[in-house]
């Protein structure tokens, strides 16, 4: 028998006070004047108390009441007997990490351990439940009864490449106790406790009633060493790129580690190795020598040696050759000038980089466009003909970027968007703004953040009128209303149109630092350049950067080796989830070259540093619900759970109020008799 | 109101019909005179006026007292010797402490004083020296005693109030330095105090010669306790507050009582102090005559 509450008892103490200050009262209701109490006092005044009490049944009825009100605010319960009293059927959930700290020494074997002891402590009626988390949480049993395919579904488990996260794990834990129709709930979480898992931002409370128990697997003095990220930085020699990679190494220790190798390993061969010493808790980096970047993808890994947890002792990229972007510039005035600013601007692009060809408007073929990204009209007539070039051009999925000066014109074609009209002049009076920006449009996209980019201090002297057609999006006006960027799309290219000059003609744009932002932008979206990562993070999702030719089918090679079809309706998109290189092939020309993907695992796990079980215990359970301490083992059902599955409380107030009752009754009839 | 009483002749007055009359001089008068026409004999104690012999003039003695009928019979001086010889004092001692004022008829007090007061008025029919003292832990009022003192002690008596603590054995003691001269005293007091100490207290008084009759005033309350609901009793003199349950503490108070006046009754035989316990239910003018009858009886003997 225990008591949730017993402090309550207190109030039993109280219970003689009543009675006490009874007696007194009714003693002191009349004051007899008296000479002297010389006698009075002799008088053992214990005797006249006892005598007092006439209805010793009436006050044992009230008493008792009473008694039992108290007992039910202390919530009684009977220890060992909730089985029999509530059937006392367990859920007990399993919350295993599997994050690839737990490859930590002997991490591994002392959680699987401890996730045993757990299963092997479950009762006749219990069920549990087996769920491994990393960064996500992945229900392996549910609900299961059978202890042999738990143990064997535990014995089968292994530690993953993923980072820890308690949120999933958490909330998964959350579910199944919800659904769950047992009586006692309970939730034990077996992890090393990184920082990185818990955040105190993290707001997934377990279901009231539900016993926590997190087992922490934490050893006290931890060493590790990490690579870091590769950095790759790009450059170009003789007409070659090359890749200048510089990789670190982090000592997660407390003692400094001299002449650690790093080696550099380009298509699985070791190419470079260099030795840095490392402080305790710092890094140390280290730069190979430049490589000149092949025509196919590179797979370069920088590599340490450690043994104490060898997830995170590689770091894999994919360094690939970068595509230019290339630009025909249409001129329609012929003078190098008015296109100083704008061939200025393409010429500084670094990534992508933009390869400039410049021809008159009337001189566009259609073998230029064939080599070509994006097609840039620069203030000049477009004739018929080119028009139609142009048109297909588009279709094709390429980009035409139209400025609209005062020599601009076109034919009235669905290619360009708008039909162009008189020139305003804004040289007298005020002076033109550029405002009303739709900054979604991928054009704006660097200048979404806040003080990124002010477009109305743009002074705006002269534009064209445009008229868009249906379908045309307004991207920009200027302060009077009319439209200074238009995107229209045709097939699968786009076409924009810049209502002013991008010289110093009709405005200062050039001027400013917007300027080149806004003109690698365009250039990028028009010629539908995407930056792809060097390397993902395990967990993150992978597209090919070449969509599927029709009809084809795509697999993925896994760097385990194993290999999973794409599937076009889910986007070819797959996620990564193994450290190493990926690749995707298609299916029924495996030899042929695929699309590469890096992944790595998520260096915040090397970091052992633990949180406090407790903290998080604190935060996950339910206010009024008190986690038990860590330590394995199947925790015994807690007070709360009992008392709450029991409630006797209630029984006790119920008997209580109706002695109550009985009392009054009692107290009715014999009223005429009790002073 | 007039009493009937078994002593022929006496009337008896109620002591809530003396208590209601202002004047004490009436009322001691009523009283005494009362006790007087019933009684066969003069009480007169001390007495002055009893011819004891004759003895040879010597010089020296007042000429006043030279009894001129033997003169003239024997042509020779003889003065005359009384019983006692000179007037003796005679002083009352009335507590006046908190607890005297209690009586829901009659205080204690108002008897107490109305007794000091026939007393007082009897003896000075005897041309004794009258005084008194009031005191409850201390002394209040201090009448020396004088045969022209009557009027003061009345109406000393007459605006005495009982309010505050009393301490009967320090007064006493006190006291006891102060009658140097042979006379009688008369204690007046609910002597709610251990019996042993109040004797103690008057042991002085009666060392030097004077006789000390010592009056218990209780309310038949105190005696009989005849309260029946539960309440808290309080201390008149302390405020002091205990709770009581009438019923069942009624015997052993009794007890209590009866054995405390059983105590003061030996102990004022062994020091030889006249005790006399007064109901301020009992008339007060038969309880004067009871005394006076036992004094009467006791001077025999002595």
């Amino acid at each position: 028998m225990g008591f949730l509450l017993p402090l309550f008892f207190g109030g039993l103490a109280a219970l003689a006070v009543p009675v006490f200050i009874h007696l007194i009262q009714r003693e002191k209701n009349t004051i007899v004047a008296f000479p002297s109490l010389m006698f009075v006092r002799r008088v053992p005044y214990e005797s006249v108390r006892r005598r007092k009490i006439r209805h010793w049944a009436l006050l044992a009825l009230r008493l008792l009441a009473l008694a039992l009100i108290v007992a039910a605010f202390a919530r009684p319960f009977v220890r060992g007997g909730a089985t029999a009293l509530t059937g006392g059927a367990r859920e007990v959930i399993v919350l295993l990490d599997r994050s690839y700290s737990m490859g930590y020494a002997d991490r591994w074997t002392r959680a699987r351990a401890e996730a045993q002891r757990v299963l092997d402590g479950l009762g006749p009626g219990d069920r549990a439940s087996l769920v491994f988390f990393g960064t996500g949480a992945e229900v392996s049993l549910q609900s299961v009864d059978d202890r042999a395919r738990l143990t064997a579904a535990l014995a089968a488990a292994t530690p993953g490449a993923e980072s820890t996260r308690f949120a999933p794990a958490l909330k998964v834990a959350g579910t199944i106790v919800a659904e769950s129709t047992r009586p006692r709930k309970e939730v034990v979480l077996i992890s090393d406790f990184q920082k990185l898992a818990w955040s105190a931002t993290d707001d997934d409370r377990l279901p009231a009633g539900t016993t926590f128990t997190p087992v922490a697997i934490t050893d006290t003095d931890t060493r590790n060493l990490a690579v870091t990220p590769l950095a790759i930085r790009r450059g170009r020699f003789e007409g070659q790129e090359r890749a200048t990679l510089t990789a670190g190494v982090t000592n997660r220790g407390s003692e400094p580690v001299a002449d650690v190798p790093i080696a550099l390993e380009i298509n699985g061969r070791v190419a470079e190795e260099v030795r840095v010493t490392v402080a305790p808790q710092a890094s140390a980096s280290a730069t190979f020598a430049p490589v000149t970047i092949t025509p196919t993808p590179m797979r370069v890994t920088a590599r340490i040696n450690d043994p104490a947890l060898a997830a995170d002792n590689a770091f894999n990229v994919v360094v690939a050759q970068t595509r230019p972007i290339r630009v025909l510039l249409a001129s329609g005035s012929g003078r190098a000038a008015d296109e100083t600013y704008l061939r200025r601007a393409l010429a500084i692009g670094e990534s992508p980089r933009f390869e400039v060809t410049g021809v008159a408007a009337d001189q566009v073929s259609d073998d230029l466009l064939a080599a070509a990204d994006v097609l840039i009209v620069h203030d000049a007539p477009i004739g018929d003909g080119v028009a139609a070039r142009v048109a297909r051009f588009v279709e094709r999925g390429r980009g035409v970027f139209v400025v609209a000066g005062a020599r601009a014109s076109w034919p009235q074609v669905p290619l360009f968007p708008g039909v162009l009209a008189a020139a305003v002049d804004r040289t007298r009076g005020e002076v033109g703004r550029l405002g009303g920006l739709e900054i979604g449009h991928a054009v704006f996209a660097p200048f979404r953040a806040a003080r990124s980019g002010d477009f109305s201090s743009v002074r705006v002297y002269g534009y064209r009128k445009l008229t868009p057609s249906g379908g045309a999006q307004v991207l920009a006006r200027f302060d009077d209303g009319q439209p200074a960027l238009v995107a229209g799309a045709t097939g699968r290219g786009q076409v924009l149109i810049w209502t002013t000059s991008l010289d110093l003609t009709w405005n200062d744009l050039a001027l400013k630092p917007i300027f080149l932002p806004f003109v690698h932008q365009v250039m990028r979206t028009l010629g539908g350049f995407e930056s792809r990562p060097a390397s993902l993070t395990v967990g993150e999702v992978a597209t090919p950067e070449v969509p599927a030719a029709a009809g084809r089918t795509r697999v993925v090679v896994a760097p385990d080796g194993a290999r999973t079809a794409l599937e076009a309706a889910r986007g070819d998109a797959f996620e990564v989830a193994l450290p190493g290189f990926y690749e995707v092939r298609d299916a029924a020309n495996d030899a042929a070259a695929g699309t590469i993907v890096a992944a790595n695992v998520d260096l915040a796990e090397s970091d052992l540093a633990g949180v406090d079980p407790a903290s998080v215990a604190t935060a996950v359970t339910a206010a009024g619900d008190t986690a038990t301490a860590g330590g394995g083992g199947v925790a015994p059902p807690r007070d709360e759970v009992t008392e709450q599955s029991q409630r006797l409380w209630w029984y006790l107030l119920l008997a209580g109020m109706l002695l109550l009752i009985g009392e009054s009754v009692v107290a009715s009839r014999l009223s005429g008799g009790v002073s | 109101m007039q009493l009937g009483g078994a002593i022929p002749g006496a009337q008896f007055v109620d002591p809530a019909v003396l208590a209601r009359i202002g004047n004490l001089d009436l009322v001691a008068r009523s009283v005494v005179d009362g006790v007087i026409n019933g009684l066969h004999k003069s009480p007169f104690f001390g007495t002055s006026v009893d011819f004891a012999e004759h003895r040879g003039y010597v010089p020296g003695d007042d000429i006043r007292r030279v009894d001129w009928r033997v003169f003239a019979r024997t042509d020779k001086y003889y003065v005359k010797e009384f019983e006692a010889d000179s007037n003796s004092n005679f002083v009352v001692l009335l507590d006046v402490s908190a607890s005297m004022a209690y009586g829901p008829r009659v205080s204690k007090l108002d008897y107490g004083r109305t007794l000091a007061a026939c007393l007082t008025y009897l003896v000075h029919r005897q041309r004794d020296r009258v005084g008194l003292v009031t005191f409850d832990h201390e002394v209040v009022d201090h009448v020396p005693p004088s045969a022209k003192h009557l009027d003061v002690v009345l109406h000393t008596l007459d605006r005495v109030k009982a309010t505050r603590q009393g301490q009967l054995t320090a007064p006493l003691r006190l006291l006891a330095e102060h009658f140097g001269r042979r006379g009688v005293v008369v204690l007046i007091s609910d002597l709610y105090d251990e019996p042993e100490a109040i004797f103690d207290a008057i042991a002085p008084i009666r060392f030097r010669g004077s006789d000390v009759v010592v009056f218990h005033v209780l309310d038949p309350n105190e005696l009989e306790f005849p309260f029946t609901d539960p309440s808290a009793f309080e201390d008149l003199e302390t405020g002091e507050q205990l709770p009581v349950v009438p019923e069942s503490f009624r015997e052993k108070y009794r007890a209590l009582v009866r054995g405390h006046i059983d105590a003061l009754t030996t102990k004022a035989a062994e020091r030889g102090v006249d005790y006399r316990m007064l109901d301020t239910s009992r008339p007060l003018d038969f309880a004067l005559y009871d005394y006076l009858s036992f004094r009467e009886r006791t001077t025999r003997v002595r």
